[in-house]
Protein backbone atom coordinates (compact mmCIF):
# COMPACT_ATOMS: atom_id res chain seq x y z
CA UNK A 1 0.00 0.00 0.00
CA UNK A 2 1.34 3.40 -0.95
CA UNK A 3 1.98 5.67 2.02
CA UNK A 4 1.00 9.29 1.66
CA UNK A 5 3.85 11.50 2.90
CA UNK A 6 5.85 14.59 1.97
CA UNK A 7 9.66 14.70 1.78
CA UNK A 8 9.50 17.39 4.43
CA UNK A 9 7.91 14.87 6.80
CA UNK A 10 10.34 12.13 5.88
CA UNK A 11 13.21 14.57 6.56
CA UNK A 12 12.00 14.90 10.16
CA UNK A 13 11.43 11.15 10.57
CA UNK A 14 14.82 10.27 9.03
CA UNK A 15 16.65 12.80 11.23
CA UNK A 16 14.96 11.30 14.30
CA UNK A 17 16.20 7.83 13.30
CA UNK A 18 19.75 9.04 13.99
CA UNK A 19 18.90 9.37 17.69
CA UNK A 20 19.19 6.15 19.71
CA UNK A 21 17.09 5.39 22.74
CA UNK A 22 18.73 6.40 26.00
CA UNK A 23 21.06 8.97 24.46
CA UNK A 24 21.53 12.48 25.77
CA UNK A 25 20.56 14.84 22.96
CA UNK A 26 21.15 18.59 23.05
CA UNK A 27 18.39 20.07 20.93
CA UNK A 28 18.50 23.45 19.21
CA UNK A 29 15.50 25.60 18.29
CA UNK A 30 13.21 24.99 15.30
CA UNK A 31 13.19 21.75 13.29
CA UNK A 32 15.53 19.92 15.72
CA UNK A 33 12.90 20.30 18.46
CA UNK A 34 10.26 18.81 16.16
CA UNK A 35 12.46 15.85 15.16
CA UNK A 36 13.58 15.38 18.78
CA UNK A 37 9.93 15.22 19.89
CA UNK A 38 9.20 12.67 17.18
CA UNK A 39 12.12 10.49 18.35
CA UNK A 40 10.89 10.75 21.94
CA UNK A 41 7.38 9.67 20.94
CA UNK A 42 8.53 6.71 18.83
CA UNK A 43 11.74 4.71 19.18
CA UNK A 44 13.60 6.79 21.79
CA UNK A 45 11.25 7.26 24.79
CA UNK A 46 14.25 7.24 27.13
CA UNK A 47 16.29 9.90 25.37
CA UNK A 48 17.46 12.68 27.66
CA UNK A 49 16.28 15.83 25.87
CA UNK A 50 18.38 18.87 26.85
CA UNK A 51 17.44 22.46 25.98
CA UNK A 52 19.89 25.32 26.53
CA UNK A 53 17.67 27.55 28.68
CA UNK A 54 17.82 24.91 31.43
CA UNK A 55 15.34 22.06 30.86
CA UNK A 56 16.88 18.62 31.44
CA UNK A 57 14.85 15.60 30.26
CA UNK A 58 11.53 17.36 29.50
CA UNK A 59 8.70 15.50 27.76
CA UNK A 60 8.23 18.24 25.19
CA UNK A 61 4.67 19.21 24.22
CA UNK A 62 3.66 20.19 20.69
CA UNK A 63 5.07 22.50 19.65
CA UNK A 64 7.42 25.04 21.25
CA UNK A 65 7.93 28.38 19.50
CA UNK A 66 11.21 28.89 21.34
CA UNK A 67 13.71 27.25 23.68
CA UNK A 68 12.18 29.40 26.43
CA UNK A 69 8.64 28.12 25.74
CA UNK A 70 7.14 26.22 28.72
CA UNK A 71 6.18 23.50 26.21
CA UNK A 72 9.91 22.72 26.02
CA UNK A 73 10.00 22.37 29.84
CA UNK A 74 7.02 20.08 30.40
CA UNK A 75 7.63 17.41 33.06
CA UNK A 76 11.40 18.00 32.96
CA UNK A 77 13.59 16.28 35.53
CA UNK A 78 15.13 19.67 36.26
CA UNK A 79 14.88 23.24 35.09
CA UNK A 80 18.43 24.45 35.51
CA UNK A 81 20.66 27.13 34.11
CA UNK A 82 22.34 27.69 30.79
CA UNK A 83 25.69 27.14 32.49
CA UNK A 84 24.55 23.69 33.59
CA UNK A 85 23.19 22.61 30.19
CA UNK A 86 25.82 24.15 27.91
CA UNK A 87 28.66 24.04 30.42
CA UNK A 88 28.28 20.97 32.61
CA UNK A 89 26.43 18.54 30.35
CA UNK A 90 27.76 19.70 27.00
CA UNK A 91 31.25 21.19 27.43
CA UNK A 92 32.14 18.49 29.98
CA UNK A 93 31.40 15.92 27.30
CA UNK A 94 28.20 14.25 28.51
CA UNK A 95 26.15 14.88 25.36
CA UNK A 96 25.90 12.10 22.76
CA UNK A 97 24.18 14.05 20.01
CA UNK A 98 24.10 17.77 19.26
CA UNK A 99 21.10 18.52 17.07
CA UNK A 100 21.09 21.74 15.04
CA UNK A 101 19.28 23.52 12.23
CA UNK A 102 21.25 25.56 9.78
CA UNK A 103 21.17 28.81 7.87
CA UNK A 104 24.21 28.04 5.69
CA UNK A 105 26.17 24.76 5.67
CA UNK A 106 29.33 24.27 3.64
CA UNK A 107 31.18 21.20 2.31
CA UNK A 108 33.06 20.81 5.65
CA UNK A 109 29.73 20.94 7.54
CA UNK A 110 30.57 24.31 9.04
CA UNK A 111 27.44 26.31 9.88
CA UNK A 112 26.91 30.03 9.39
CA UNK A 113 24.09 31.58 11.38
CA UNK A 114 25.78 34.98 11.84
CA UNK A 115 26.21 37.08 8.72
CA UNK A 116 26.60 37.41 4.95
CA UNK A 117 29.10 39.92 3.59
CA UNK A 118 32.73 40.80 4.14
CA UNK A 119 32.58 43.65 6.67
CA UNK A 120 31.86 42.46 10.19
CA UNK A 121 31.08 46.05 11.25
CA UNK A 122 28.53 46.39 8.49
CA UNK A 123 27.36 43.02 7.16
CA UNK A 124 25.24 42.73 4.04
CA UNK A 125 22.80 40.51 5.93
CA UNK A 126 22.82 40.01 9.66
CA UNK A 127 21.49 36.68 11.00
CA UNK A 128 20.70 36.01 14.68
CA UNK A 129 24.13 34.64 15.64
CA UNK A 130 25.35 31.53 17.43
CA UNK A 131 23.08 31.15 20.42
CA UNK A 132 24.13 27.79 21.80
CA UNK A 133 24.92 26.39 18.33
CA UNK A 134 28.68 27.02 18.45
CA UNK A 135 28.81 25.30 21.83
CA UNK A 136 26.76 22.33 20.59
CA UNK A 137 28.87 21.88 17.43
CA UNK A 138 32.09 22.27 19.44
CA UNK A 139 31.43 19.72 22.17
CA UNK A 140 28.86 17.07 21.17
CA UNK A 141 30.20 13.60 20.39
CA UNK A 142 27.98 13.36 17.29
CA UNK A 143 26.45 16.22 15.34
CA UNK A 144 23.12 16.01 13.59
CA UNK A 145 21.93 18.83 11.32
CA UNK A 146 18.48 19.17 9.76
CA UNK A 147 17.69 21.73 7.08
CA UNK A 148 15.77 22.11 3.83
CA UNK A 149 17.92 21.62 0.77
CA UNK A 150 18.31 24.85 -1.18
CA UNK A 151 21.33 25.95 -3.18
CA UNK A 152 21.74 29.18 -1.19
CA UNK A 153 21.94 27.17 2.03
CA UNK A 154 24.83 25.00 0.78
CA UNK A 155 27.70 27.27 -0.37
CA UNK A 156 31.21 26.00 -1.02
CA UNK A 157 32.53 27.93 2.00
CA UNK A 158 30.47 29.68 4.65
CA UNK A 159 30.89 33.46 4.70
CA UNK A 160 31.39 33.12 8.46
CA UNK A 161 31.91 29.97 10.52
CA UNK A 162 29.57 30.31 13.48
CA UNK A 163 29.63 26.64 14.45
CA UNK A 164 32.54 24.43 13.43
CA UNK A 165 32.18 21.35 11.27
CA UNK A 166 35.52 20.00 10.06
CA UNK A 167 36.57 23.66 9.48
CA UNK A 168 38.95 23.20 6.50
CA UNK A 169 39.78 19.51 6.19
CA UNK A 170 40.12 16.16 7.96
CA UNK A 171 42.18 17.50 10.89
CA UNK A 172 40.60 20.98 11.08
CA UNK A 173 38.93 20.40 14.44
CA UNK A 174 42.00 18.75 15.95
CA UNK A 175 44.21 21.69 14.87
CA UNK A 176 41.72 24.19 16.31
CA UNK A 177 41.94 22.41 19.66
CA UNK A 178 38.45 20.95 19.84
CA UNK A 179 38.30 17.94 22.15
CA UNK A 180 35.53 16.42 20.05
CA UNK A 181 38.07 16.25 17.21
CA UNK A 182 36.58 13.69 14.82
CA UNK A 183 32.82 13.56 15.41
CA UNK A 184 30.34 11.91 13.06
CA UNK A 185 28.40 14.70 11.35
CA UNK A 186 25.17 13.91 9.54
CA UNK A 187 23.11 16.41 7.55
CA UNK A 188 19.52 15.40 6.83
CA UNK A 189 17.61 17.41 4.20
CA UNK A 190 14.45 16.94 2.17
CA UNK A 191 16.59 15.64 -0.72
CA UNK A 192 19.24 13.48 0.91
CA UNK A 193 21.35 12.47 3.89
CA UNK A 194 24.97 13.60 3.84
CA UNK A 195 27.67 12.38 6.19
CA UNK A 196 31.22 13.52 6.80
CA UNK A 197 33.85 11.34 5.15
CA UNK A 198 36.50 11.56 7.87
CA UNK A 199 39.38 10.86 5.45
CA UNK A 200 38.72 14.17 3.66
CA UNK A 201 36.66 16.06 6.25
CA UNK A 202 33.96 16.71 3.66
CA UNK A 203 30.29 15.83 3.27
CA UNK A 204 29.31 13.00 0.94
CA UNK A 205 25.83 11.82 0.03
CA UNK A 206 25.04 8.67 2.00
CA UNK A 207 21.33 8.30 1.20
CA UNK A 208 18.86 9.81 -1.24
CA UNK A 209 15.24 10.55 -0.47
CA UNK A 210 12.89 8.27 -2.45
CA UNK A 211 12.57 9.51 -6.03
CA UNK A 212 15.44 12.02 -5.74
CA UNK A 213 18.55 11.72 -7.95
CA UNK A 214 22.15 12.67 -7.21
CA UNK A 215 21.82 15.11 -10.12
CA UNK A 216 18.95 16.89 -8.31
CA UNK A 217 21.03 17.13 -5.15
CA UNK A 218 23.90 18.63 -7.18
CA UNK A 219 21.59 21.21 -8.77
CA UNK A 220 20.55 22.35 -5.31
CA UNK A 221 24.02 22.42 -3.79
CA UNK A 222 26.75 25.04 -4.18
CA UNK A 223 29.66 22.61 -3.83
CA UNK A 224 30.62 19.52 -5.84
CA UNK A 225 28.54 16.58 -4.69
CA UNK A 226 30.04 13.16 -4.38
CA UNK A 227 28.20 10.04 -3.37
CA UNK A 228 29.51 7.39 -1.04
CA UNK A 229 30.31 4.15 -2.94
CA UNK A 230 26.97 2.67 -1.89
CA UNK A 231 24.15 5.19 -1.83
CA UNK A 232 21.08 3.92 -0.01
CA UNK A 233 17.51 5.12 -0.39
CA UNK A 234 15.94 6.58 2.76
CA UNK A 235 13.44 4.11 4.15
CA UNK A 236 9.90 5.28 3.47
CA UNK A 237 7.79 5.87 6.58
CA UNK A 238 4.99 3.63 7.73
CA UNK A 239 1.45 5.08 7.86
CA UNK A 240 1.75 4.95 11.68
CA UNK A 241 4.94 7.03 11.63
CA UNK A 242 3.34 9.71 9.44
CA UNK A 243 0.27 9.69 11.68
CA UNK A 244 2.32 10.23 14.85
CA UNK A 245 4.17 13.10 13.22
CA UNK A 246 0.97 14.78 12.04
CA UNK A 247 -1.17 14.15 15.12
CA UNK A 248 1.22 14.23 18.05
CA UNK A 249 4.27 16.22 17.02
CA UNK A 250 3.19 19.13 14.83
CA UNK A 251 -0.62 19.03 14.70
CA UNK A 252 -0.92 22.70 13.74
CA UNK A 253 1.71 22.27 11.00
CA UNK A 254 3.67 25.11 12.54
CA UNK A 255 7.03 23.78 11.38
CA UNK A 256 6.48 21.02 8.84
CA UNK A 257 5.42 22.28 5.46
CA UNK A 258 6.70 25.79 6.17
CA UNK A 259 10.04 27.47 5.60
CA UNK B 1 28.91 54.57 42.32
CA UNK B 2 26.26 57.05 43.39
CA UNK B 3 24.58 55.02 46.11
CA UNK B 4 27.03 52.60 47.68
CA UNK B 5 24.58 51.20 50.22
CA UNK B 6 21.54 50.67 48.00
CA UNK B 7 21.88 46.88 48.17
CA UNK B 8 21.88 46.93 52.00
CA UNK B 9 18.54 48.74 52.28
CA UNK B 10 15.94 46.75 54.23
CA UNK B 11 13.11 47.88 51.98
CA UNK B 12 13.86 48.06 48.29
CA UNK B 13 10.32 48.25 47.01
CA UNK B 14 9.93 51.21 44.67
CA UNK B 15 8.25 52.25 41.43
CA UNK B 16 9.74 51.47 38.02
CA UNK B 17 10.25 55.24 37.57
CA UNK B 18 12.35 55.52 40.72
CA UNK B 19 14.34 52.33 40.03
CA UNK B 20 15.29 53.47 36.52
CA UNK B 21 16.04 57.03 37.66
CA UNK B 22 18.36 55.83 40.43
CA UNK B 23 20.08 52.81 38.90
CA UNK B 24 20.15 53.18 35.11
CA UNK B 25 22.39 55.94 33.74
CA UNK B 26 23.40 57.08 30.26
CA UNK B 27 26.21 54.87 28.97
CA UNK B 28 25.50 52.08 31.49
CA UNK B 29 26.53 48.47 30.86
CA UNK B 30 23.15 46.75 31.22
CA UNK B 31 22.70 43.02 31.84
CA UNK B 32 19.55 41.74 30.14
CA UNK B 33 17.64 38.89 31.79
CA UNK B 34 15.07 36.51 30.31
CA UNK B 35 15.29 34.65 27.05
CA UNK B 36 13.32 35.04 23.80
CA UNK B 37 9.66 34.79 24.85
CA UNK B 38 10.29 34.17 28.56
CA UNK B 39 10.52 36.62 31.44
CA UNK B 40 11.74 39.92 29.99
CA UNK B 41 11.23 42.72 32.55
CA UNK B 42 9.23 44.81 30.07
CA UNK B 43 7.88 47.35 32.58
CA UNK B 44 11.45 48.41 33.37
CA UNK B 45 12.42 48.69 29.69
CA UNK B 46 9.30 50.78 28.98
CA UNK B 47 10.43 53.13 31.72
CA UNK B 48 13.97 53.32 30.31
CA UNK B 49 12.43 54.36 26.99
CA UNK B 50 10.19 56.97 28.66
CA UNK B 51 13.15 58.40 30.56
CA UNK B 52 15.33 58.28 27.43
CA UNK B 53 18.37 56.67 29.06
CA UNK B 54 20.83 56.53 26.19
CA UNK B 55 24.17 55.17 24.87
CA UNK B 56 23.38 51.89 26.60
CA UNK B 57 25.65 48.86 26.24
CA UNK B 58 23.50 45.73 26.46
CA UNK B 59 24.87 42.30 27.34
CA UNK B 60 23.14 38.94 27.72
CA UNK B 61 22.83 35.57 26.06
CA UNK B 62 19.78 35.70 23.83
CA UNK B 63 18.73 39.33 23.46
CA UNK B 64 15.13 39.48 22.31
CA UNK B 65 12.20 41.87 22.08
CA UNK B 66 13.23 44.19 24.94
CA UNK B 67 16.68 44.72 23.42
CA UNK B 68 15.15 45.26 19.99
CA UNK B 69 12.78 47.88 21.38
CA UNK B 70 15.62 49.86 23.00
CA UNK B 71 17.68 49.63 19.78
CA UNK B 72 14.68 50.79 17.72
CA UNK B 73 14.19 53.70 20.14
CA UNK B 74 17.80 54.75 19.44
CA UNK B 75 19.03 54.23 23.00
CA UNK B 76 21.66 51.53 22.42
CA UNK B 77 25.29 52.07 21.41
CA UNK B 78 26.55 48.49 21.63
CA UNK B 79 25.48 44.89 22.19
CA UNK B 80 27.54 41.82 23.14
CA UNK B 81 25.57 38.61 23.02
CA UNK B 82 25.05 35.13 21.70
CA UNK B 83 21.99 36.00 19.59
CA UNK B 84 19.50 38.66 18.68
CA UNK B 85 16.53 36.48 17.96
CA UNK B 86 12.82 35.84 18.52
CA UNK B 87 13.06 32.30 17.11
CA UNK B 88 9.67 31.29 15.62
CA UNK B 89 8.56 34.95 15.66
CA UNK B 90 11.44 35.99 13.43
CA UNK B 91 14.66 37.84 14.03
CA UNK B 92 15.11 41.01 16.07
CA UNK B 93 14.44 43.38 13.20
CA UNK B 94 15.52 46.74 14.64
CA UNK B 95 18.79 45.18 15.84
CA UNK B 96 19.41 43.53 12.50
CA UNK B 97 18.74 46.74 10.58
CA UNK B 98 20.93 48.86 12.88
CA UNK B 99 23.86 46.44 12.48
CA UNK B 100 23.43 46.21 8.70
CA UNK B 101 23.44 50.03 8.53
CA UNK B 102 26.57 50.24 10.65
CA UNK B 103 24.71 52.18 13.37
CA UNK B 104 25.11 49.64 16.16
CA UNK B 105 28.30 48.01 17.41
CA UNK B 106 27.78 44.31 18.04
CA UNK B 107 30.22 41.71 19.24
CA UNK B 108 29.36 38.02 18.84
CA UNK B 109 29.93 35.28 21.39
CA UNK B 110 28.18 31.96 21.95
CA UNK B 111 25.68 31.52 24.76
CA UNK B 112 28.10 29.44 26.81
CA UNK B 113 30.81 32.05 26.20
CA UNK B 114 28.54 34.79 27.58
CA UNK B 115 27.54 32.66 30.58
CA UNK B 116 31.27 31.99 31.12
CA UNK B 117 31.99 35.74 31.14
CA UNK B 118 29.29 36.29 33.78
CA UNK B 119 30.70 33.35 35.77
CA UNK B 120 34.08 35.11 35.86
CA UNK B 121 32.35 38.33 36.87
CA UNK B 122 30.34 36.77 39.70
CA UNK B 123 33.46 35.19 41.19
CA UNK B 124 35.46 38.40 41.12
CA UNK B 125 37.93 37.05 38.57
CA UNK B 126 39.23 38.99 35.56
CA UNK B 127 38.70 36.23 32.99
CA UNK B 128 37.37 32.73 32.62
CA UNK B 129 38.30 29.90 30.23
CA UNK B 130 36.15 28.06 27.73
CA UNK B 131 36.75 25.50 25.01
CA UNK B 132 33.83 26.72 22.94
CA UNK B 133 34.57 29.11 20.01
CA UNK B 134 37.78 27.29 18.99
CA UNK B 135 38.23 27.25 15.20
CA UNK B 136 35.21 29.48 14.59
CA UNK B 137 34.94 32.99 13.19
CA UNK B 138 33.60 34.13 16.56
CA UNK B 139 37.31 34.18 17.49
CA UNK B 140 38.59 35.23 14.05
CA UNK B 141 36.34 38.25 13.45
CA UNK B 142 35.64 41.19 15.72
CA UNK B 143 34.17 44.66 15.58
CA UNK B 144 36.69 47.43 14.92
CA UNK B 145 35.83 49.02 18.28
CA UNK B 146 36.42 45.82 20.27
CA UNK B 147 39.68 45.57 22.16
CA UNK B 148 41.24 42.24 23.01
CA UNK B 149 38.39 39.80 22.55
CA UNK B 150 40.08 36.65 23.88
CA UNK B 151 43.44 35.07 24.65
CA UNK B 152 44.23 31.61 23.35
CA UNK B 153 46.52 29.69 25.69
CA UNK B 154 47.86 26.18 26.07
CA UNK B 155 46.56 24.36 29.15
CA UNK B 156 49.52 24.80 31.59
CA UNK B 157 49.05 21.19 32.77
CA UNK B 158 48.57 19.68 29.31
CA UNK B 159 50.18 21.91 26.68
CA UNK B 160 48.58 19.87 23.88
CA UNK B 161 45.22 21.30 24.85
CA UNK B 162 43.96 24.77 23.83
CA UNK B 163 41.81 27.05 25.97
CA UNK B 164 40.24 30.42 25.15
CA UNK B 165 40.26 32.98 27.98
CA UNK B 166 37.37 35.44 27.87
CA UNK B 167 37.13 38.77 29.71
CA UNK B 168 34.70 38.70 32.65
CA UNK B 169 31.62 40.91 32.68
CA UNK B 170 30.30 42.96 35.59
CA UNK B 171 27.21 44.87 34.41
CA UNK B 172 26.52 48.27 36.00
CA UNK B 173 22.94 47.17 36.34
CA UNK B 174 21.02 44.03 35.44
CA UNK B 175 17.31 43.97 34.74
CA UNK B 176 15.35 40.86 35.72
CA UNK B 177 11.74 39.71 36.01
CA UNK B 178 11.08 37.21 38.81
CA UNK B 179 7.98 35.44 40.02
CA UNK B 180 8.51 36.35 43.67
CA UNK B 181 10.60 38.71 45.75
CA UNK B 182 10.47 39.97 49.31
CA UNK B 183 10.92 43.61 50.25
CA UNK B 184 14.66 43.12 50.89
CA UNK B 185 15.22 41.69 47.41
CA UNK B 186 15.46 37.98 48.05
CA UNK B 187 14.33 36.39 44.78
CA UNK B 188 12.54 33.23 43.80
CA UNK B 189 12.76 32.59 40.06
CA UNK B 190 10.71 29.66 38.80
CA UNK B 191 11.13 27.75 35.57
CA UNK B 192 14.16 28.11 33.36
CA UNK B 193 17.03 30.22 34.67
CA UNK B 194 19.20 30.64 31.54
CA UNK B 195 22.22 32.85 32.34
CA UNK B 196 20.53 34.89 35.04
CA UNK B 197 21.96 33.57 38.34
CA UNK B 198 25.53 34.22 37.14
CA UNK B 199 24.66 37.58 35.59
CA UNK B 200 22.77 38.81 38.66
CA UNK B 201 25.60 37.92 41.04
CA UNK B 202 28.11 39.62 38.67
CA UNK B 203 26.18 42.91 38.57
CA UNK B 204 26.85 46.06 40.60
CA UNK B 205 23.14 46.87 40.74
CA UNK B 206 20.08 44.74 39.99
CA UNK B 207 16.54 45.93 39.29
CA UNK B 208 13.94 43.22 39.70
CA UNK B 209 10.31 43.44 38.70
CA UNK B 210 8.14 40.71 40.18
CA UNK B 211 4.70 39.20 39.99
CA UNK B 212 4.30 39.01 43.77
CA UNK B 213 5.88 40.33 46.93
CA UNK B 214 6.18 37.57 49.52
CA UNK B 215 6.84 38.02 53.26
CA UNK B 216 10.50 37.76 54.29
CA UNK B 217 9.30 35.26 56.87
CA UNK B 218 8.37 32.88 54.05
CA UNK B 219 11.82 33.29 52.49
CA UNK B 220 13.51 32.54 55.83
CA UNK B 221 11.33 29.50 56.46
CA UNK B 222 12.37 27.87 53.14
CA UNK B 223 15.75 29.45 52.37
CA UNK B 224 16.76 26.62 50.04
CA UNK B 225 14.10 27.90 47.62
CA UNK B 226 15.78 31.32 47.32
CA UNK B 227 17.31 31.69 43.85
CA UNK B 228 19.17 34.92 44.66
CA UNK B 229 19.86 36.39 48.11
CA UNK B 230 19.24 40.09 48.77
CA UNK B 231 22.81 41.49 48.84
CA UNK B 232 22.94 41.45 45.02
CA UNK B 233 19.64 43.27 44.56
CA UNK B 234 19.02 47.04 44.54
CA UNK B 235 15.36 47.59 43.62
CA UNK B 236 12.17 45.55 43.77
CA UNK B 237 9.33 46.71 41.54
CA UNK B 238 5.98 45.02 42.04
CA UNK B 239 4.45 44.66 38.59
CA UNK B 240 2.03 41.81 37.95
CA UNK B 241 2.03 40.86 34.23
CA UNK B 242 5.29 42.80 34.10
CA UNK B 243 6.87 40.55 31.45
CA UNK B 244 4.11 41.03 28.87
CA UNK B 245 4.24 40.23 25.94
CA UNK B 246 6.82 37.65 27.04
CA UNK B 247 5.60 34.98 29.45
CA UNK B 248 6.27 34.15 33.10
CA UNK B 249 6.50 30.48 34.07
CA UNK B 250 3.57 29.34 36.27
CA UNK B 251 1.84 32.74 35.82
CA UNK B 252 1.00 33.41 32.16
CA UNK B 253 2.01 32.44 28.63
CA UNK B 254 3.65 34.76 26.16
CA UNK B 255 1.19 36.78 24.05
CA UNK B 256 1.76 35.59 20.46
CA UNK B 257 -0.69 38.14 19.09
CA UNK B 258 1.09 41.12 20.62
CA UNK B 259 4.56 39.76 19.79
CA UNK B 260 3.47 39.55 16.15
CA UNK B 261 2.16 43.13 16.33
CA UNK B 262 5.52 44.32 17.69
CA UNK B 263 7.43 42.28 15.10
CA UNK B 264 5.38 43.81 12.29
CA UNK B 265 6.17 47.33 13.52
CA UNK B 266 9.85 46.49 14.04
CA UNK B 267 10.18 44.88 10.63
CA UNK B 268 8.63 47.90 8.94
CA UNK B 269 10.60 50.36 11.08
CA UNK B 270 10.26 54.16 10.63
CA UNK B 271 6.78 55.53 11.20
CA UNK B 272 5.25 52.14 12.05
CA UNK B 273 7.81 51.64 14.83
CA UNK B 274 7.38 55.20 16.14
CA UNK B 275 3.63 54.67 16.20
CA UNK B 276 4.09 51.54 18.31
CA UNK B 277 6.30 53.39 20.79
CA UNK B 278 3.97 56.37 20.92
CA UNK B 279 0.78 54.35 21.40
CA UNK B 280 2.01 51.78 23.89
CA UNK B 281 4.85 53.50 25.73
CA UNK B 282 5.06 57.30 25.45
CA UNK B 283 1.32 57.83 25.80
CA UNK B 284 1.12 55.44 28.77
CA UNK B 285 2.14 56.95 32.09
CA UNK B 286 2.85 53.53 33.58
CA UNK B 287 2.84 49.84 32.71
CA UNK B 288 -0.69 49.30 34.04
CA UNK B 289 -1.98 51.69 31.38
CA UNK B 290 -0.14 49.69 28.72
CA UNK B 291 -1.66 46.47 30.08
CA UNK B 292 -5.15 47.93 29.61
CA UNK B 293 -4.32 48.85 26.00
CA UNK B 294 -3.14 45.36 25.09
CA UNK B 295 -6.30 43.66 26.26
CA UNK B 296 -6.77 44.04 29.99
CA UNK B 297 -8.24 41.30 32.14
CA UNK B 298 -9.80 39.38 29.29
CA UNK B 299 -6.42 38.95 27.61
CA UNK B 300 -4.67 38.11 30.88
CA UNK B 301 -7.15 35.49 31.94
CA UNK B 302 -6.68 33.77 28.57
CA UNK B 303 -2.87 33.86 28.84
CA UNK B 304 -3.08 32.56 32.39
CA UNK B 305 -5.31 29.68 31.26
CA UNK B 306 -2.77 28.84 28.55
CA UNK B 307 0.01 28.62 31.13
CA UNK B 308 -2.07 26.58 33.57
CA UNK B 309 -2.27 23.79 31.00
CA UNK B 310 1.53 23.58 30.84
CA UNK B 311 2.62 23.54 34.48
Amino acid sequence: MAVDFQLDELMVIEAARHIRDGETVFVGTGMPMVAGMYAQKTHAPNMCFVVETGPIAPQVLPVPTSVSDPKAMYRAAKLGTLRETLGCLLQRGMVDVGFLGGAEIDQFANINSSMIGTEYDRPKVRFPGSGGANDIASHARRILIITRHERRRFPERCAYITSPGYIDGPHGRKKAGLKSAYPDITVVTDLCVMAIDKSIGRLKVAKLMPGVTLQQVQENTGFAIEGQPQIEIVQIPTPEEVEILRREVDPGREYIGKD
Amino acid sequence: MKEPNANQSQCKIMSAQEAVRRFVFDGALVGVGGQTIGRSAMSIYHEIIRQGKKDLFLVGCNLSLCMDMLVGAGLVRRTECGTGNMERFGTTFAWRRAIEQGKLENEDYSHLAMATRFLGGEMGLPFMPTQSLLGSDILNRKHSTTGKKFELIANPWNPEEKVALLPSLNPDVSIIHAQKADSMGNLIIEGFLAHEPEMIRASKRVIVSCEEIVPSEEIRRYPERTTIAYPYVSAVVLQPWGAHPTGTYRYYSHDSEHIREYQKAAREGGAAFQKYLEHYIFSSSCFDEYLEKVGGLKKYNALRQDMMQLV
